[in-house]
């Protein structure tokens, strides 16, 4: 069975982030890791290569950091990785970062892709449902349980309210929720095998893409600027002992804020 | 004259809150005329829905080939950009809702054009139509922009309050795009309803949530309790859903539901910034917490730096006095 895993590297969630050049770019503090939802995806792989045999090969669009996080996927097990050798590639939207991820996963063949349901800085959720149709394959976004059988995957997910069960002939596309597995912690030799690794890297003309297809270039939204959110007022603490406080909070609720 | 196609999710009987609140908000700002307000839905719809979503529109295109009443995230995104296609729409808009950014991503690449997900504000004057979308967990706000006409958004539940309907019925338009069955590939097996029928978290108005303040999952009933006096729903953090208090679909946060009720309540939660991120853009935020350092308290509007155990049945007590219950 031949695997593929989309992942990014992402600042870690607590990382300082700044605003300058009168907001039309973000300052952020250098400090990485593995898009939390990617984990998911990787192991996800590695326990479908444990069962069905096959290879796993994790693709990223990244910059040069983002060696770490394919080092990180050959500690766990991964048999290849390929990075986005270009900076050209770097702050597309959805449309750019998935046009390249699907002409990167096409270069060799593939039965499952897998990915992270959503990238925590940009939060767009965009890249795994439009990998699948730029493929023109099915997706299951968001799953909690994956079976394959027969060439054909059986995927669970939460929908608003509910849960449900799809079954998805392959190849498919599979984006992972938190749930679908408990991530496995590589092993320290491992580690250290992994950064000693070659990373192969791929320019665009290798991937047959010009340059104004990728990046900011081949974004069909852009950033104009970028702000603050407004900050809360100050808060207002409810003094006194718990019961007249509890009091005095429904009475601000009702007659103060009129919330309720 | 220019479409501004919304697409209308149904849950049961009744269009989602939030297809009914992209539809006011763009009702506000086209209101100039220029525009013809398009609400689209595919597959079943029953009767309810249908009236509820025809005030709200001048026009409900239902779209009925049969293979659409049961939602595969191909089928949607074939039939929607079909459709699109013949009527070439300058702004395609829906709920982000599962949903919603399940299948228009992959709208957005049939059509060629851009997506901007679960955006909270539309910045649209005569010369330019921008839109406001949260980024880092909504640490930033990014203001983007297509470049191309047009362009599809996905906007986030509960960014806009529900408008009142037009008072004019729209126009009713019934229509087969020419979908094939062959066309789509995955097949649903399972569908199963959440034990409890209850608002969504990402649509409640009011959420009541719990952290490991609580000390153990029965606890949780004196939320619940608060939660049944005013009709909220009951959100938790990552560490009581960990501890399996709680199922995943409850969990406010980073990895789980991005929330923006009017009121949310925040009992025995010390505020870790992945909790934070789901709850940051409510409206008002009470917090309860014996601990008067919680870091809750930075991103709150009141706090009541008590036990909850002792506060929270007084405010349920107080609450339904108040409510005649």
């Amino acid at each position: 069975m031949n695997i593929v895993v989309l992942v990014k590297q992402v600042p870690d969630p607590e990382v300082v982030i700044g605003i300058k050049d009168e907001g039309k770019s973000l300052e952020i503090e250098q400090k990485f890791t593995t898009n939390f939802f990617d984990e998911f995806a990787i192991e996800e792989a590695l326990r479908l290569r444990e069962k069905h045999g096959g290879k796993v090969r994790v693709i990223t669009l990244g910059g040069d950091k983002a060696v770490e996080v394919l080092r990180k996927c050959v500690a766990m097990g991964a048999d290849e990785v390929l990075l986005f050798a270009d900076a050209a590639y770097l702050n597309g939207d959805g449309y750019a970062t998935a046009l390249a991820l699907s002409k990167a996963t096409a270069r060799g063949p593939f039965d499952i892709i897998l990915c992270g349901k959503q990238a925590v800085d940009d939060d767009r959720a965009e890249v795994g449902p439009m990998v699948a149709q730029f493929l023109g394959i099915p997706h299951a976004g968001g799953i909690v349980k994956l079976d394959v059988v027969d060439g054909k995957a059986t995927a669970d997910f939460m929908s608003d309210g509910g849960q449900e069960t799809v079954e998805i002939p392959l190849p498919a596309l599979f984006s992972a929720q938190k749930g679908l597995n408990e991530p496995r912690v590589p092993l320290v030799t491992n580690v250290m095998k992994a950064m000693k690794a070659t990373i192969p890297r791929i320019t665009p003309q290798e991937l047959g893409m010009s340059t104004d297809e990728i990046g900011v270039s081949g974004s069909k939204v852009r950033a104009d600027r970028y702000r603050l959110p407004m900050k809360r007022r100050k808060i207002q603490m409810i003094a006194g002992e718990a019961p007249q406080a509890a009091a005095e909070a429904v009475r601000i609720l009702f007659e103060v804020e009129r919330a309720l | 004259m220019e479409t501004a196609l919304v697409f209308v999710e149904i849950k049961g009987e009744e269009p989602r809150k939030v297809s009914l609140e992209v539809l006011s908000e763009l009702r506000k700002l086209t209101g100039g005329g220029g525009y013809v307000l398009e609400a689209v839905v595919l597959g079943n719809l029953p009767e309810r829905a249908k009236q509820n979503i025809l005030v709200y529109a001048d026009r409900l295109v239902h779209i009925t080939d049969a293979v659409l009443d049961q939602y595969t995230s191909e089928g949607y995104s074939l039939a929607l950009a079909r459709y699109a296609e013949s009527t070439k729409p300058k702004l395609i808009a829906a709920g982000a809702t599962r949903m919603g950014r399940d299948f228009l991503p992959r709208v957005a690449v049939l059509l060629k054009t851009g997506i901007a997900s679960d955006i909270t504000e539309f910045l649209w004057d005569e010369e330019s139509l921008k839109f406001i979308r949260p980024i880092y967990g909504g640490r930033v706000l990014a203001e983007v922009y297509f470049e191309n006409r047009a362009g599809i958004v996905t906007v986030r539940p509960n960014a806009f309050p529900l408008g009142t309907p037009g008072g004019v019925a729209g126009e009713y338009v019934a229509r087969e795009i020419g979908m094939m069955p062959t066309e789509i590939k995955s097949k649903v097996m399972d569908s199963r309803a959440a034990a409890k029928e209850k608002v969504d978290l990402t649509e409640a108005d009011i959420i009541v949530s719990g952290g490991r303040g609580l000390k153990a999952a029965e606890n949780f009933k004196l939320l619940e309790d608060l939660a049944d006096a005013i009709g909220a729903t009951v959100g938790a953090t990552r560490s009581v859903v960990d501890a399996k208090w709680r199922e995943q679909e409850d969990q406010v946060g980073k990895s789980g539901k991005t929330v923006s009720p009017k009121l949310y309540i925040a009992i025995g939660i010390s505020g870790a910034i992945h909790h934070i991120m789901g709850m940051d853009t409510s409206k008002l935020i009470l917090a309860i917490n014996k601990d008067p350092n919680a870091l809750i308290y930075d991103y709150a509007d009141y706090g009541i730096a008590a036990d909850l155990f002792e506060v929270v049945p007084v405010m349920t007590e107080e609450l339904k006095k108040r409510l005649g219950k």
